[in-house]
């Protein structure tokens, strides 16, 4: 090989290595510990609700307790289904140049997006029996449009929160559509 | 008014950039740092391989480039301004750290836990052979091969090192020859 021909090659060795941007790194790995928490919140909340839930089936071995411990581990399952599946694929970049690590960010966007979406699906479904639930359990006499609008301060609260969550919602699906714009927008993928 | 990428010396004036407002020293700023960002990046590798040692240098290379930027005079190319400055602060960087290196020695062969599919594997194993037969050169002839790796022509690897351009050529050729054992060495 020659001289320069040795040069060119080592040249092309070296520029061959396509730095990635310090902020996608860092937002990447920001994003990855925040993956962490989230999952260690989700084993959390199972462990307290399902754990709950079927120490109150046990407790008391009404109908009604068992019906609950069974729709909660219902929603559980589907949320983990839902998690697991989504989160496929996500936790680390599949090469470690630019364009894999957008592509990664966009992904991790669009999971975050259907995560709402199933979010919002999975409140309603969760909300509407609990509130059948508690309805028919503590065998409330008004009916029921009217003890859901009126029925008392506890129930404007679960509406409060409901809209809060809701609002919550729009504002983050919000911010990730205009985050997925501006990662399409750099044009790597 | 020309970008600062498209200033050549010929077009620079004394005090180019002193009388820019700050929106447009800032766009300009940015725009050099976009376009020489991956040899940055690379030159930081060669000087340190611990991730976080290498993110605080290009930290301080921005901060330096910019504190700077309103002196640039446009004796040089902006490119050769840009790897001056990274140079000066890289070996600032290396003194400061040489105090830590003891201990930063192990952290700095963990390789990097980013991973490493199948398709760019060979091409991946290749390109850190050859920063790992740079990074053990000699300071003197890691400077003089880098530069030239990044294209830089003799004359802006003088300007940036403060060496004549015969000098440049003497260290290149050293370089290459001591960067050519290494590899065939596979040490």
């Amino acid at each position: 090989m020659s001289v320069d021909a040795e040069l060119e090659t080592w040249r092309r060795e070296w520029q061959s290595e396509a730095a990635v941007p310090l902020d996608l790194r860092r937002r990447i790995e920001r994003q990855s510990r925040w993956m962490r928490i989230m999952i260690a919140a989700d084993i959390l909340v199972t462990i307290v609700i399902g754990g709950g839930a079927i120490a109150l089936a046990v407790l008391a071995p009404q109908r009604d307790f068992l019906v609950l411990a069974a729709a909660t581990w219902l929603f559980l399952a589907a949320a983990w289904a839902f998690r697991l599946s989504s989160s496929r694929g996500l936790w680390a970049p599949a090469a470690k140049d630019t364009a894999a690590f957008v592509d990664l960010l966009v992904r991790r966007c669009r999971a975050k997006l259907a995560a709402t979406a199933f979010g919002a699906a999975l409140y309603a479904c969760e909300m509407a029996f609990c509130l059948g639930w508690i309805y028919r359990h503590a065998a409330v006499k008004t009916p029921l449009a009217e003890w859901l609008l009126f029925g008392s301060a506890s129930i404007d609260v679960v509406w409060a929160i409901t809209l809060a969550f809701f609002g919550l919602l729009v504002w983050y699906r919000r911010r990730k559509r205009a985050e997925l714009e501006w990662l399409r927008s750099l044009n790597y993928s | 008014m020309k970008s600062f990428m498209e200033t050549d010396a010929a077009a620079a004036d004394a005090g180019l950039f002193a009388a820019l407002d700050r929106a447009t020293l800032e766009q300009e700023f940015d725009r050099l740092l976009a376009a020489n960002g991956p040899a940055l990046a690379r030159l930081a590798a060669t000087y340190t391989n611990m991730p976080s040692d290498r993110d605080d240098l290009l930290q301080e290379i921005a901060l330096a480039v910019w504190q700077a930027l309103r002196r640039f005079r446009g004796e040089c190319s902006a490119r050769t301004f840009l790897f001056r400055i990274a140079h000066n602060r890289a070996i600032a960087h290396l003194a400061r750290s040489r105090t830590h290196r003891a201990a930063a020695v192990e952290v700095a062969n963990v390789h990097d836990p980013a991973p490493d599919p199948e398709s760019g594997l060979a091409r991946e194993q290749t390109t850190q052979r050859l920063r790992g037969a740079i990074q053990r050169l000699p300071l003197i002839y890691r400077q003089v091969i880098m530069l030239a790796l990044e294209d830089l022509e003799y004359g802006e690897i003088a300007q940036v090192l403060g060496i004549t351009e015969s000098n440049v050529g003497a260290r290149l050729s050293r370089a290459r020859q001591l960067l050519r054992d290494l590899l065939e060495s596979g040490t």
